[in-house]
């Protein structure tokens, strides 16, 4: 500010512009003394709390009449298993009500135990509630809500968040002294953990709070909260822990991951606000003229553009961020009226976009907002009448929070309208409708036990004031995921932060935590200071921010993705067409484009599997379909392409698995249909490849989607081989498995996630670079040197088990090979491709199994000289209409020929 | 030495004969000199000097590795084109006494440096390692060699700094990504020698002669 200002006067605008909004908040600010700015800890009388001389339960329940509101008995239940002394778990499929279930629990207790001690007066206690959220967005609203009360009530309790949001100010203050009530992130949590005052930090306190366990429990970040909590409890015994979650499969191994396997008492309650959710299919006209795969849905834009004009306010869900800026687009074409009213939302987005089109729909300043599972937590939109969901959910568990997200009030109609972007995932519409009446929902399983975070949290604990040996073994094992942790595991996790890695000796030069007879602790400021730096355990992909020439920031993309442009290319980001003038410094500078189009990013991961419990409804619905009985709506739309199937091949009902096989230019083709989802399909083509390879020499070219995979070779393999030789058998799956895929690349990108975690790799201090720089390494470079240098490295054994157990389901994967290996298997030769083979044969994505050398690999490769551009969308959609149709057509004289 | 290393290959770059091994060196043989460019020694232990814990054994099987080379090709110069050693923190006892012992090993060839951006700081390792520290370019006709990639009046150049890789794209979505040797119009570039050492993805113009590392194997791409 003090550098002179003449030759900047471009700058001033901007400036002036600046210092009147210091100026408005500084007024803002004057006028109501915020919580954190007054002297935080008041003494009141009692007196003014408790105006007659009633308990606290009476007050907590005259404020809820005074809000016009009745508690509900789950609420109730709530505060009595509290008061108790328990730990809990509520969970409700949808709708609201959760958090003033628990939040009046410990403002009852303390007001009780104000007013039975005789005091006439009561000071604002010490940290007492501590309220765990998964996304840094959600703590405003949660404070605005549990302030309502506190205020409603007029406590002197103190109520403050902090995040990675909070200004440094804010925290060193907080560091001293910490309000009654914080909301914070695991990761906060486990920062606080790190300073060597946290005995007395967390000497008073009574209750956790985990908002959306169901979103932590199946991460790392889940499995940090539990460490977090084992510690905090062993701080103070009498802790209570509550969480609220959506109803899952497996709601009471939620609970019991929550609360720990120590927790005596431990309590499941249900809210039983009966919630109704209206669930329809928005259907094409005809069949005929439907796709029969792709997974953008565009041919639907006018008949969802008319579903929308029905309703106040619309979320529109998506299943990858391409498809969400694509719809975007396409309803602007459709709508050209509507710019300025609907908006996207995805998590590539700047933040402060993102939470500019959150409070507009707050306010209901927007028709509708297409967004991926960024929206699927969170703020509550009040104003959100209708749900569409483009494509299938692939999960009950996901489509029932997403339908969620509208008529976000206790009694009002939640309605979700499903649209589909190819013909068959209509049959996974029948099939969902099905598995929510059944209340069908999927499992969750927390994360078995994972040493990177393991060695992360003993390193937190070494430098919040050390550990001992004795008691922190039986500390980590109360925490469920843990349980079972052997005593060789811990034991390589603390020879790995004391003396480096192998099992026997020590990596010289090393020593990040030292021990003195059985106490460990971290002594260097340097490892200290960096390891703060680097609790968490979200791993953003490599991601480059994409900022306009002024220096505003619009997001943030792949780097893998940018660096496929050149200077000049043209891509759609964030709803706008862009140009990429140049890249510098991790950042893409890009310009508006004046024309429209361009390519779309493709983003990473992001295609989700079809759930178990899905995938086995599409095979009952199937089930149903064989005995020639189409039921729902849905299916009979679908009737005509079921009887093409009928008619050129089969329908496979539960107890039957369909395989086709055909002969084309290409090779010889197997189709087989497990409907098991994606990744199992992924694993058990390679396995089956695997298998067949070692019977009879063959190269495979693999391709695979929800439903079934396709496999082509060089040479005839015989559909008998499948049975006769048992290829379907389960028997060693982990090591066939290993073998068969390219698993030693997919540990390696694994092991980015837990080099980072694990402390191995980091990432720098902000504007330090230049000191850091010398121990900058990528993971995948740390991969190949402990791979050959240090094999028993437990950390690469988990990147393996990662890989078998999330990448590729192994579980699953050995579920179905059990039930295939049982089922019937339903040999049929195809003259053409029938309509479920004819998916596969467009799918893009190849995979092959063979055994060249590298060498024999690179002379059949290229080297890409030209860049190209990232394909936009996959062209095989246009191909198989054209051809869907003609063989529609053929059929129906073949039909007709027939009959005469 | 054609029959000794196997999987080379010959190329020419201004009249001269230029081998390029599998193992990321250039021999000329007509001067019996050995290139090796960032063989960036003791970088693991740097690490481990930063608490970050990564195994031993890289910059031993560095030293190894160069050893054979020497001996199977019957080089009397060994020219380190730069970053020879990662850091001044890397040059633990431990790797000192590591690179005497190699030193010790070797002693009859000469041996000279020339100054990396990662040198700089390390006039010790010309005592420790007996070699010559030049500043770039040291000319050698008809080359100029020096650890930047940057052109030179004195001749062409080679070098090494990038690390340099290329990507390989096949049928069906593969890709395989391999270090290289690249030669333009008037650079070459060497891979990085040390088996710690990173590299970045190099973008071909299509002017450029690049050869990969395919396994034991040095390969032409087009």
């Amino acid at each position: 500010m003090n550098e002179p200002m003449g030759n900047r006067r471009r700058k001033r605008p901007n400036m002036f512009k600046k210092r009147e909004e210091l100026q408005r908040k500084r007024e803002e600010l004057s006028r109501k003394p915020s919580n954190s700015r007054k002297k935080r800890t008041t003494t009141v009388a009692l007196e003014s709390i408790s105006k007659q001389t009633s308990g606290g339960r009476e007050l907590v329940e005259d404020w809820f009449s005074r809000q016009g509101w009745e508690p509900f008995q789950f609420q109730k239940e709530t505060w009595d298993a509290y008061l108790k002394g328990e730990s809990g778990l509520i969970h409700s499929s949808t709708g609201t009500g959760k958090t003033f279930a628990i939040w009046p629990a410990p403002l009852i207790e303390w007001l009780e135990e104000s007013l039975s001690s005789g005091a006439t007066e009561v000071t604002t206690p010490p940290l007492t509630v501590l309220w765990l959220t998964p996304l840094r967005a959600l703590a405003g609203d949660t404070e605005k809500s549990l302030r309502e009360m506190l205020d409603g009530l007029s406590l002197n309790w103190s109520l403050e968040t902090r995040t990675g949001d909070t200004s440094a100010s804010i925290k060193a203050r907080q560091k001293k002294e910490l309000p009654s009530a914080l909301i914070t992130t695991p990761e906060s949590l486990s920062l606080l953990l790190s300073y060597a005052d946290n005995q007395k930090m967390f000497a008073n306190l009574k209750l956790v709070v985990v908002d959306e366990w169901h979103e932590l429990m199946g991460t790392k970040r889940g499995t940090m909260t539990e460490l977090a909590l084992a510690r905090l409890r062993v701080l103070n015994p009498n802790l209570r822990t509550w969480g609220m979650s959506a109803t899952l499969g497996n709601t009471d191994e939620a609970m019991h991951t929550l609360c720990g396997i120590n927790a005596s008492t431990t309590r499941r309650i249900t809210s039983n606000i009966d919630k109704e959710i209206s669930f329809v299919s928005l259907l094409p006209e005809s069949v005929e003229n439907f796709p029969w795969a792709g997974h953008l849905g565009l041919p639907m834009v006018e008949q969802v553009a008319q579903t929308i004009e029905k309703a106040k306010t619309s979320l529109v869900f998506t299943n990858t961020r391409s498809q969400c800026e694509m719809w975007y687009q396409a309803l602007l074409i459709v709508r050209p009226e509507w710019a300025g009213e609907i908006a996207l939302h995805h998590g590539s987005l700047d933040r402060e976009t993102r939470k500019f089109v959150e409070d507009a729909v707050r306010d209901s300043k927007l028709r509708c907002v297409v967004c991926t599972s960024s929206l699927d937590l969170g703020v509550d939109f009040a104003p959100v009448e209708q749900v569409l969901q483009l494509g299938s959910a692939k999960g009950v568990a996901r489509l029932l929070q997403r339908a969620g997200r509208s008529g976000h009030k206790p009694g009002a109609l939640s309605s979700v309208v499903c649209v589909p972007t190819h013909a068959f995932e209509i049959v996974e519409f029948a099939a969902a409708r099905k598995a929510l009446a059944a209340e069908k929902i999927e499992s969750r399983r927390p994360l078995p036990k994972p040493l990177d975070v393991l060695s992360q949290h003993l390193v937190t604990l070494a430098v919040g004031g050390g550990f001992r040996l004795e008691s922190v073994v039986a500390e980590i094992r109360s925490a469920y995921s843990y349980r079972n942790l052997s005593d060789i595991e811990f034991d390589w996790v603390l020879n790995f932060i004391t003396k480096g890695g192998r099992a026997l000796g020590a990596y010289p030069e090393y020593c990040k935590v030292q021990e003195y007879d059985g106490y460990y602790i971290v002594e260097s400021d340097s490892v200290r200071q960096r390891h703060r730096m680097s609790i968490g355990t979200i791993t953003s992909d490599d991601s480059m921010n994409v900022v306009f020439m002024s220096g505003e920031r619009i997001g943030s993309l792949e780097e893998s993705f940018i660096a496929r442009l050149r200077p000049g290319d043209r891509f759609v980001f964030a709803g706008r067409c862009l140009e990429l003038v140049r890249t510098k410094d991790m950042k893409a500078f890009v310009r508006l484009a004046p024309a429209k189009g361009g390519t779309v990013p493709r983003w990473m991961g992001g295609r989700m599997p079809l759930s178990s419990e899905l995938s086995e409804a599409v095979r009952e619905e199937l089930g149903i379909t064989a005995q020639g009985r189409y039921e729902s709506e849905e299916m009979k739309l679908v009737e005509p392409l079921l009887r093409l199937q009928e008619t050129w091949s089969q329908i496979p009902d539960e107890k039957s698995v369909l395989v086709e096989h055909m002969q084309s230019r290409e090779g010889y083709h197997l189709f087989i249909y497990p409907f098991e989802g994606r990744l199992v399909h992924e694993g058990l083509a390679a396995l089956l490849a695997y298998r067949m390879s070692r019977l009879t020499p063959a190269t495979f070219s693999l391709s695979i989607n929800d439903y079934g995979f396709e496999m082509v070779s060089n040479i005839d393999i015989p559909v008998e081989m499948l049975s006769e030789h048992h290829l379907f058998n389960p028997e060693n799956l982990a090591d066939d498995i290993l073998r068969s895929m390219n698993a030693s690349e997919m540990a390696r990108r694994r092991f980015r996630e837990i080099a980072r975690v694990a402390g191995l790799v980091f990432s720098g201090y902000p504007g330090k670079s230049k000191t850091s720089r010398q121990v900058q390494v990528s993971s995948g470079l740390l991969f190949d040197v402990f791979s050959e240098y240090d094999p028993e490295n437990l950390l690469l054994h988990q990147a393996q088990r990662e890989v078998l157990e999330q990448q590729l389901e192994e579980s699953r994967l050995r579920n179905a090979m059990k039930r295939l290996s049982k089922s019937r298997l339903i040999s049929v030769e195809l003259q053409r491709p029938s309509p479920m083979a004819l998916p596969l044969l467009v799918e893009s994505w190849r995979g092959k199994v063979s055994s060249e050398t590298i060498a024999q690999r690179v002379s059949r490769m290229q080297l890409a000289l030209t860049k190209k551009p990232p394909k936009a969308t996959r062209t095989p959609i246009a191909k198989t209409k054209i051809t869907q149709k003609t063989m529609l057509k053929k059929a129906a004289q073949e039909q007709g020929s027939k009959v005469s | 030495m054609q029959t000794k290393i196997s999987g080379h290959l010959e190329i020419e770059i201004q009249g001269e004969s230029l081998i390029l091994l599998p193992q990321r060196a250039i021999y000329w043989q007509k001067n019996k000199t050995l290139l090796v460019a960032d063989a960036h020694l003791g970088k693991a232990a740097t690490f481990r000097a930063h608490n970050i814990a990564v195994p031993t054994g890289t910059t031993e099987k560095d030293l190894q590795a160069l050893s054979e080379l020497i001996v199977k090709t019957g080089a009397e110069h060994l020219i380190f084109l730069g970053d020879l050693v990662h850091n001044k923190r890397g040059l633990t006892d431990r790797t000192c006494s590591l690179i005497l012992a190699w030193r010790e090993h070797h002693s009859e060839i000469k041996i000279t440096l020339v100054r990396g951006n990662h040198d700089r700081k390390i006039p010790s390792i010309a005592e420790l390692m007996r070699l010559d520290i030049v500043e770039e370019p040291l000319v050698m006709q008809p080359f100029a060699l020096k650890h930047h990639p940057e052109k030179d009046s004195a001749g062409y150049v080679l070098c090494g700094h990038t690390h340099p890789a290329v990507r390989l794209h096949g049928a069906g979505q593969k890709s395989l990504r391999l270090p290289c040797y690249v030669f333009d119009d008037h650079i070459g570039t060497l891979p990085a020698f040390g088996s710690f050492t990173g590299c970045a993805d190099l973008e071909p113009t299509g002017s450029e002669r690049i050869y990969v590392l395919a396994g034991d194997t040095v390969v032409e791409v087009h």
